[in-house]
């Protein structure tokens, strides 16, 4: 479920949780990896993948939303 | 349980909503001396309808357009903006926008980035071009550092719940903290209140059963500034007007972007009439004006429609990429370099959104002020004027302003203490706070949304179907008031939220009965034609002491 973090990548500095738009994360204790709380509420704005120094965070894009495509007609 | 923090906030302005609109009017305001309060339920940074960036921004520039303005008024009219505006507050926004623009430029959001006054996209063959293309990816960071040099006080995740105004005067608002686990209450005096809370999504269903928040615009601005003003006894206007956008199926969040090609039927044949190859300058408008076209076309099984991209030249491909990254939608384009969605062969299916709730609501004056003294709004919660980001700059700017002259005029605050309206409010959340068991915010909203899709949808109106919708909407409003249950600070401020959008519900359903036409995306099935009488006549609605007053004007 959207977003996803690489905890391995994760410093816990707490910015995706703190500007994330919808309020996807929880930090439950200070200096920890934040947790993704509320998956079903990820706008896939990409603000924590943009914002993370770390490069730990990336989108997975549920099923739903896949984007439908053809090959263009010549 | 909900913590009340007994220390009452001061601040000669308080803006609610850091976006656009609310940051500019932050700015303005400060830069005349007053104390100013941005309160942001998110955070100033990426928050609002342009967290990660924009690239388009409406304005008239002399150097140019030429020094007659009046053809671009027109343009603004024919625009997917321009339909429900005043023409007072158009003429205003047209000639203030270039200053919008030059601040922007001077404080470091590139509004020329391509070294000359880029007008491009969104227009129509053989005519003016109002869009100015810019590199809007960095505005939030940009726009919150301005504020915090103009000494602005920003609270990040302070989420305003309602407008306190007595004897038709604003006096201060409620505030919910929500950073923490445990809600907290405050109440804030204030001399001047600017509401900027953005548009209102949520109302209808998205286009993927259940998941509420695959939106084109912000999912969390929910009409909760309309509503909170409606409360307040704030006029709305134009609420009866559905509005929707279109982009990539499934994927609303791609909806707002900016491609370059040609939309075309399974055959290969495009559906519009206005190119024969997409350019830079002149993309295809199809999907602006006619959003429709995506619904029609697959109703009458000439469908689906796709964006091809494929005879786009490699040039403008490479600009539309930009123009893409500008925009925000780096989430859409690193989904489609790892599904391999290659916009040089593939054709990509687009679809109409659901309606949501921009440039429909708060009626206000050429200072940007309501008919309570004092209150302000700017930005997608106005319904009277609308031009999207542009007009969010330009009247948050004019707002701040105001805002801040009549904090000087007044010499003290108001007092607050022991407001029925407030006293009534917090008893709500207090409620929903308190109760074990009951409905989470998610039904609330989904059972919201049904009623708006089946009742006053996109597929016609009537006066039973209004009738009846009406009457199962407040059977859930008060439903919802009496049980609706939220376990921490996050789900109070979603449940809040969602009564915000049952408030503006309720008032699209009273709207829609008494506009008995058909005109733009209001579809009266009993009322399939459109009436000359009602051109240019604009429905007002606001409630005093617990009735609901409707009134047509004019255009102004």
């Amino acid at each position: 479920m959207p977003p996803i973090i690489n905890a391995e990548k994760c410093n816990a500095c707490g910015v995706c949780a703190d500007i994330c738009p919808t309020d996807v994360f929880h930090v439950k204790k200070k200096k920890t990896t934040p947790a993704i709380r509320y998956p079903e509420e990820c706008w896939h704005c990409n603000a924590c993948v943009l914002d993370c120094k770390q490069e730990a965070l990336s989108l997975r894009i549920p099923l739903p939303l896949m984007m439908l495509y053809v090959e263009a007609k010549k | 349980m909900i913590a009340t923090d007994k220390n009452a906030i001061k601040t000669d302005v308080l803006v609610i909503g850091g976006g656009i609109a609310g940051l500019m009017a932050g700015i303005h305001a400060a830069r005349q001396g007053v104390g100013v309060l941005v309160a942001e339920k998110a955070n100033t940074k990426r928050s609002g309808c342009g967290a990660t960036g924009n690239d388009h921004f409406m304005c008239y520039i002399p150097q140019v357009h030429g020094k007659n303005m009046e053809p671009i008024i027109a343009e603004y009219y024919k625009s997917q903006v321009g339909g429900f505006s005043d023409h007072a507050l158009a003429s205003i926004f047209l000639r203030q926008s270039f200053g919008r623009v030059q601040d922007w430029q001077r404080w470091g959001i590139s509004m020329r980035p391509k070294g000359k006054w880029d007008f491009s996209g969104h227009a129509f063959p053989g005519r003016p071009r109002i869009w100015l293309k810019y590199a809007g990816h960095n505005q939030k960071a940009v726009l919150t550092r301005q504020a915090k040099k103009q000494k602005v006080n920003i609270a990040n995740h302070l989420s305003i719940t309602d407008i306190i105004a007595r004897n038709g005067k604003v006096s201060g608002a409620i505030a919910l903290e929500t950073a923490g686990e445990q809600p907290v209450l405050r109440s804030i005096h204030a001399k001047s209140v600017v509401i900027a809370t953005g548009c209102g999504s949520r109302l209808y269903p998205s286009p993927t059963p259940g998941w509420m928040f695959n939106t084109a615009n912000c999912p969390v601005c929910t009409g909760s500034g309309q509503a909170m003003a409606y409360r307040a006894g704030a006029k709305l206007v134009n609420m009866e007007f559905p509005n929707r956008h279109a982009g990539p199926k499934y994927f609303a969040r791609c909806g707002k972007a900016t491609w370059i090609g040609l939309y075309k039927d399974p055959h290969g044949k495009p559906v519009g009439p206005f190119v024969s190859k997409a350019t830079r300058a002149l993309g295809d408008i199809t999907g602006d004006i006619w959003s429709d076209v995506f619904t029609e076309k697959f109703k009458s099984g000439d469908g689906p429609v796709y964006i091809d991209c494929s005879s786009t030249s490699k040039a403008d491909l490479s600009y539309m990429m930009w123009g893409l990254v500008q925009e925000g939608n780096t989430g859409m384009l690193d989904y489609m370099a790892a599904e391999g969605i290659d916009v040089r062969k593939h054709a990509v299916e687009f679809m109409q959104y659901e309606p949501f709730l921009v440039g429909r609501g708060i009626e206000i004056d050429q200072h940007a002020e309501t008919n309570i003294k004092g209150l302000f709004a700017a930005g997608d919660p106005v319904g009277n004027f609308r031009a999207d980001c542009a007009g969010a700059a330009t009247f948050g700017w004019i707002a701040g302003q105001n805002a801040a002259a009549r904090a000087k005029r007044m010499a003290a605050f108001q007092d607050i203490s022991d407001d029925p309206h407030a006293r009534k409010r917090i008893r709500l959340y207090s409620g929903i706070m308190q109760r074990k068991t009951g409905p989470d915010w998610k039904e609330a909203n989904q059972a919201l949304q049904q009623i708006m899709n089946d009742y006053a949808g996109p597929r016609g109106r009537s006066e039973t179907l209004l009738q009846a919708g009406l009457t199962y909407l407040k059977n859930l409003k008060k439903k919802t008031t009496e049980t609706l249950a939220a376990g921490n600070a996050h789900t109070l401020m979603r449940s809040i939220e969602t009564l915000d959008l049952i408030e503006c519900g309720e008032v699209i359903f009273l709207s829609a009965r008494e506009r008995k036409e058909t005109r733009a995306k209001h579809v009266r099935l009993d009322y399939p034609f459109t009436n000359p009488l009602l051109t240019d006549k604009f429905l007002t609605i606001r409630k005093q002491n617990g009735r609901v007053h409707m009134h047509w004007r004019d255009r102004l």
